[in-house]
């Protein structure tokens, strides 16, 4: 299993290099030292981790979508690059921190219902609200979202609620108060997402057709109420349904990020060739269609691979768990990061009404990069020694 | 786990699909949401040139953008236009995949032709076609009256108003009846038929019953005996209605032949007329033979007709980019291209002197001084209302034609007074392009 990581290390280096040299061409100045500091940490951190007996499978497939992500906030604008070099750098202390996480298995369930909730609570009542969201808290002069670690003790939560059989009401009041609060803050994407994830992993726990049906009539059910009672949700369900009717107002963001892909075509315009500085927030929501234009269907196929690999490195660490409870929180995890790759992607593609996330690894974002890699480390924390290799 | 594994295999699938359809398939890159189409406007557009290396078209930084000029006000209906607001038409249409990444176009097109014809033209309505017989190469195409593609912000709304629709382009796009003109083409067709037919002598009262109607010659005028050739030059209607009803069946192959009621394979899109698929009386085949009824033809298709007479017989394709030119490595040159042989050499070679004879003593004589001998055949076509179109088909020299051409004044009245006068010049503008 070493070979291939290894193989890919040097491409990736030599990939690295070349485009190092075009950025330092093409804008003159550069700060040259921080793909070079982002390559020395991921390499650390893979050792460290194989050193330590882990699984680093992942690293490869993390390290290639965390350097695009640089690569396109570069090019975009070098303020965002170098602020994304430290959220990277921070989001390495807390791959290590899950690592630490997922190899030990304490902790009560409530406390991390506790924790869910408590950061959600405390982002309602004292946050700041950023792009129609009440999502932020700002401490030590230090801006976070407290919701991307608030959903991995929910998943940690379930997967306790689920093997201990733990009581249906104290369930409901944690998801409940859980997800009323997120709509509360009108933040639906994250309440989406860890809706999809209790149900599947319910249904991964012990299917039932007559489950899947109710998760379903409650999926329709949320769907038309959240249209009657948000409008910036029926907003997106407009700009997903019938986007040409509103070309300059709510459909504006997704057909620009249409244009955008299909004029990159097979091949890509070439990096830095786009016209992408329309897409509003197109460095948190849009990257994807940046890519698309600039690296082509070629580009956003290998984009879509990578994260395909990483999905399969993680089921099979999860597959060969025993322990059902780190099964289930490491396909919690795992489901986390891959339903909000398909929520995101899908709603630049127009394949569900956009919602507003980053795209995991690659967008900007210091507190959901810290998040997606500590995730990544508790599931190769939860594999335990001498799974991987 | 199986299942967790295949649902997200299949997420993805749809993802893969969606970047698929959306990246390579969906038919929004032309949209006029898309800012991307205003990028053109700020890069510079290759140049279109004549046959001497002239420039036609030519991009000019303006500001933020390129502003694209043109050297002459007609060549809005061949070369076209390229404007951030108004759009593109023509070559700078058909060719803009080269044109927008810096190649340039050669025409066939020469700038003094084309501007004598814009001087022909000014002021009426109609159109002409200057081309060169043994190659298909298109000299000059205009069509009055015209947009002029350096003044369009100044200009749109009154083109927009104007009745006379300075948009249409009626070289490629006018139907008309032929009038007169269709008759080298029945000649022509009763040549290839019977060699002798030139001397046969007819017997011309001035008209002619055919059951309950009659054809009558132009005014009226009784030629009494004479050759085929002479009913040529002098445009009897009596004897083309005969030779028509003759022909019969076969006259409607032999339009069709020279390239009637079809769509030429041009560089600019033209429309192809109509010829009539069956006819049932002889009244409508002698209709057919002096070029009224249901017969309706393009200029462009008339040029090309004097062009294959001009050329003994072979119609060669008409073409008008000779070459796109990219840089050092790509030339994209177009080959004449010959299309069919539409009557034998003998024929053509009587028919030429018989359209010789017309414009020597016939009625597409000139008072113009020419230096030069050249036939031709007029046409007037009738119109329900309104005076008529006036045509002019021709070419010069008579003895080994270097060009050939075709006139359309709409509502001009005769042929003969206000066609042939333009017509001549065009030759003689045309025999001066240096080779």
């Amino acid at each position: 299993m070493i070979r291939i990581p290894y193989r890919t290390w040097f491409e990736f280096t030599g990939w690295l290099l070349c485009l190092i040299g075009w950025l330092f061409w093409l804008q003159g100045q550069i700060w040259w030292w921080q793909p070079l500091v982002l390559w020395v940490l991921v390499m650390v951190l893979f050792f460290l981790t194989r050193g330590l007996g882990y699984d680093a499978g992942a690293m490869p497939f993390m390290a290639v979508l965390a350097m695009t992500g640089w690569i396109f906030l570069t090019r975009l604008s070098p303020a965002w690059a170098s602020s994304h070099t430290w959220g990277i750098l921070i989001a390495g202390l807390a791959y290590l921190l899950g690592l630490w996480t997922g190899s030990k298995s304490f902790g009560h369930p409530l406390v991390w219902a506790g924790l869910a909730i408590g950061l959600l609570a405390a982002t309602a009542l004292f946050g700041q609200s950023a792009g129609g969201a009440r999502a932020w808290i700002s401490l030590f002069g230090l801006r976070f979202q407290p919701v991307e670690a608030a959903r991995i003790f929910l998943v940690f939560y379930l997967a306790h609620y689920f093997t201990e059989g733990r009581s249906k009401r104290e369930l409901f009041a944690v998801l409940g108060s859980f997800l009323l609060i997120l709509a509360w803050q009108r933040d639906l994407g994250p309440a989406l997402l860890v809706f999809f994830v209790f149900c599947w992993l319910s249904l991964h726990w012990q299917f039932s057709w007559l489950k899947l049906c109710g998760y379903l009539a409650v999926s329709v059910l949320g769907f038309v109420l959240a249209c009657q009672w948000f409008p910036h949700f029926q907003n997106r369900v407009v700009a997903w349904t019938q986007p040409w009717e509103y070309l300059d107002s709510i459909g504006y963001q997704v057909l620009q990020g249409l244009f955008a892909l299909r004029s990159g075509g097979l091949a890509g315009r070439g990096l830095g060739a786009g016209y992408v500085q329309v897409i509003p927030n197109v460095h948190t929501d849009y990257l994807f269609a940046v890519i698309g234009e600039e690296f082509g269907f070629l580009g956003t196929f290998a984009l879509l691979m990578v994260y395909l690999g990483l999905a399969f490195w993680s089921l099979r660490l999860v597959h060969v768990m025993t322990e059902p409870r780190r099964q289930l929180i490491g396909l919690g995890l795992t489901l986390l990061l891959h339903l909000q790759v398909f929520l995101v992607v899908g709603g630049i593609l127009r394949i569900v009404p956009f919602s507003g996330m980053t795209l995991p690894f690659v967008s900007f974002g210091s507190t959901s990069l810290a998040a997606q890699l500590g995730m990544v480390g508790i599931v190769a924390g939860l594999g335990g020694k001498g799974g991987g290799d | 786990m199986r299942k967790s594994f295949l649902a997200i295999v299949l997420m993805y699938g749809l993802l893969f699909a969606g970047s698929f359809y959306w990246q390579l398939c969906a038919p929004i890159q032309d949209h006029p949401a898309n800012p991307r189409y205003y990028q053109m406007f700020k890069e510079r557009r290759g140049a279109v040139y004549d046959r001497n290396g002239l420039a036609l078209a030519e991009s000019a930084p303006d500001g933020e953008i390129f502003a694209r000029t043109y050297s002459t006000a007609s060549l809005s209906h061949v070369v076209g236009y390229f404007h951030q607001r108004y759009g593109m038409t023509g070559l700078e249409r058909i060719f803009h995949e080269d044109l927008s990444r810096g190649r340039s176009l050669i025409t066939t097109l020469d700038l003094a032709v084309q501007q004598s014809a814009e001087e022909a033209l000014k002021g009426r309505e109609g159109a002409v076609v200057v081309m060169k017989p043994a190659t298909g190469e298109v000299l000059a195409l205009a069509s009055a009256p015209w947009v002029d593609g350096n003044e369009l912000d100044a200009n749109w709304s009154d083109y927009l108003a104007d009745q006379r629709s300075p948009f249409l382009n009626r070289a490629t796009h006018g139907l008309y009846p032929p009038g007169s003109t269709v008759k080298p083409i029945v000649y022509g067709a009763a040549l290839s038929q019977e060699h002798t037919v030139g001397s046969q002598v007819w017997d011309d009262g001035g008209s002619l019953a055919i059951r309950n109607r009659t054809i009558q010659n132009f005014g009226g005028k009784a030629y009494g005996k004479i050759t085929a050739d002479q009913a040529l030059a002098l445009s009897s209607n009596v004897v083309f209605a005969q030779l028509a009803m003759e022909l019969g069946d076969g006259l409607l192959t032999v339009l069709r032949e020279f390239g009637l009621g079809a769509e030429i394979q041009f560089d600019l899109p033209n429309l192809g007329g109509h010829v009539p698929g069956r006819v049932s009386s002889d009244y409508d085949f002698a209709q057919l033979g002096i070029g009224q009824g249901e017969l309706l033809v393009t200029p462009l298709q008339m040029a090309a007709v004097a062009s294959a007479i001009a050329n003994r017989g072979i119609m060669m394709r008409p073409y008008v980019v000779q070459e796109v030119r990219g840089g050092l490595k790509m030339r994209q040159i177009t080959r004449p291209q010959p299309i069919r042989e539409v009557m034998p050499e003998e024929a053509a070679a009587a028919l030429l002197g018989a359209m010789e004879l017309a414009a020597a003593e016939g009625t597409a004589q000139t008072s113009l001084d020419t230096a030069f001998d050249y036939g031709g055949k007029t046409g007037t076509a009738q119109m329900g209302q309104g005076s008529d179109h006036a045509w002019f088909i021709g070419f010069a020299p008579a003895e080994r034609p270097q060009a050939a051409v075709a006139v359309l004044v709409e509502h001009g009245g005769s042929g003969s007074q206000v066609a042939v006068p333009i017509g001549v010049r065009l030759l003689e503008a045309a025999l001066a392009v240096n080779e």
